[in-house]
């Protein structure tokens, strides 16, 4: 544990997040998720602890003396230490069993130029030509390679900010008080729970063949939460008329990208081909596809519509 | 707009109780819906069984798996309410 001191003065971070063009691709290792700079770091703080260390132990060193010299509290502490130790490892041991770690952290893999892109395709989707997500060595890119790809920072940033932007909204118009926030929050994740089981419902019963898994799905239905956020402040701004314009190009927008991006997923032979949609089974998908496209919209307004007054 | 997660618990814990409650002679008989009881490797390997099958087995395995649970959580709910209403 450095002294908070040392942090401080220590040398300026370095940049954690290198932009690796496309064409290295080949190069860089695809199960890396994450720079390294674990190596950089350790020798900017080695050289550093020296000088500066020195001020602190004096500092504080009468009281941590007295305390520390009492044999009893000194293995009361190492014992305690030794058992966060332990407690840390059953921890990190049994987390893969309950929250698929390393999973998510493939969905956190982004990138400023992902997200600067990512925002512009929900806003503008209408001349994206390739919606195929690339693959490398069976395994999906990292978001910050393709921008197809589905990451979790964009909903869940997307969310938080509903939250805050929605208390705001309440919060011009006199209607606000702290727990509202949270039912803000609640009801927005109640309905994201329903359409994510709604939706596992109907392709269980469809029998899809689908790579398309939960959280996958969790990261489309929350790219909504981007159009939400733009209605709300174009109405908080110009009233009922931009809350009405904004949330309109954004409904078509989510309608055209989720129909996109789904029919790749859901209807993956026959779009494949591109030829048109026929037989049953293929119309049963078609439905479902266009069923989540319409929901879409519908709950953006629903989210909203009484936010803005 | 009082839509929460607690109301999504309560109204998962009806649905999956009236699933539980479903008369089976008459609503998973052989001659209205698919098969309670009929064999269902006639249905054809290779092709997709079909919603109603699938809802038929759906409804199977959840009446199997949740019939002990349920009971367990109904009697927690139900001594919950009771106190704190």
């Amino acid at each position: 544990m450095h002294p908070a001191g040392s942090a401080a003065a220590g040398t300026p971070r370095q940049p954690s997040k290198r932009r690796i063009p496309v064409s290295h691709l080949g190069m860089a290792d695809p199960h890396q998720l994450f720079d390294d700079t674990s190596s950089a770091q350790s020798q900017g703080y080695g050289a550093q602890r020296g000088p500066s260390g020195l001020g602190y132990p004096t500092a504080s060193a009468s009281p941590q003396a007295a305390f520390l010299a009492d044999p009893v509290s000194n293995m009361a502490m190492a014992y305690g230490s030794s058992l966060a130790a332990q407690g840390k490892e059953l921890v990190d041991k049994n987390i893969d069993r309950f929250i698929p770690v390393t999973k998510l952290k493939y969905y956190f893999a982004v990138d400023t130029l992902y997200v600067g892109k990512k925002l512009g395709l929900l806003f503008f989707p209408y001349l994206h030509q390739d919606w195929e997500v690339q693959y490398q060595q069976d395994t999906p890119v990292a978001p910050r390679f393709d921008v197809n790809a589905p990451d979790l920072y964009i909903p869940a940033m997307a969310f938080i900010t509903y939250v805050l932007v929605a208390g705001l909204a309440l919060g011009t118009q006199d209607r606000f008080s702290p727990d509202l926030l949270g039912l803000q929050a609640s009801s927005a994740l109640a309905w994201l729970t329903l359409e994510v089981l709604a939706i596992l419902l109907s392709l269980y019963l469809i029998t899809v063949n689908t790579d398309l898994t939960t959280i996958d799905l969790v990261a489309f239905l929350g790219y909504k939460y981007v159009g939400m956020i733009g209605g709300i402040l174009m109405g908080l701004l110009f009233g009922k008329i931009g809350y009405y314009l904004v949330l309109g190009w954004c409904c078509m927008s989510i309608f055209v990208f989720m129909i996109r991006t789904l029919r790749l997923k859901i209807l993956a032979e026959a779009a494949a081909e591109g030829v048109p949609v026929r037989g049953a089974r293929n119309q049963l998908r078609m439905y479902l596809t266009m069923a989540v496209a319409a929901a879409q919209p519908l709950l953006m307004y629903w989210l909203t519509f009484h936010l803005v007054r | 707009m009082a839509f929460t997660l607690y109301s999504l618990l309560q109204a998962a814990l009806l649905c999956v109780n009236a699933i539980a409650v479903l008369h089976e002679e008459r609503f998973l008989k052989n001659n209205c819906t698919v098969g309670w009881g009929t064999d269902q490797g006639i249905g054809g390997f290779g092709e997709e069984p079909g919603i109603k099958s699938q809802l038929m087995n759906l409804i199977r395995s959840v009446r199997t798996v949740m019939r002990v649970p349920l009971i367990i959580v109904n009697s927690i709910v139900i001594v919950l309410l009771l106190l704190f209403g």
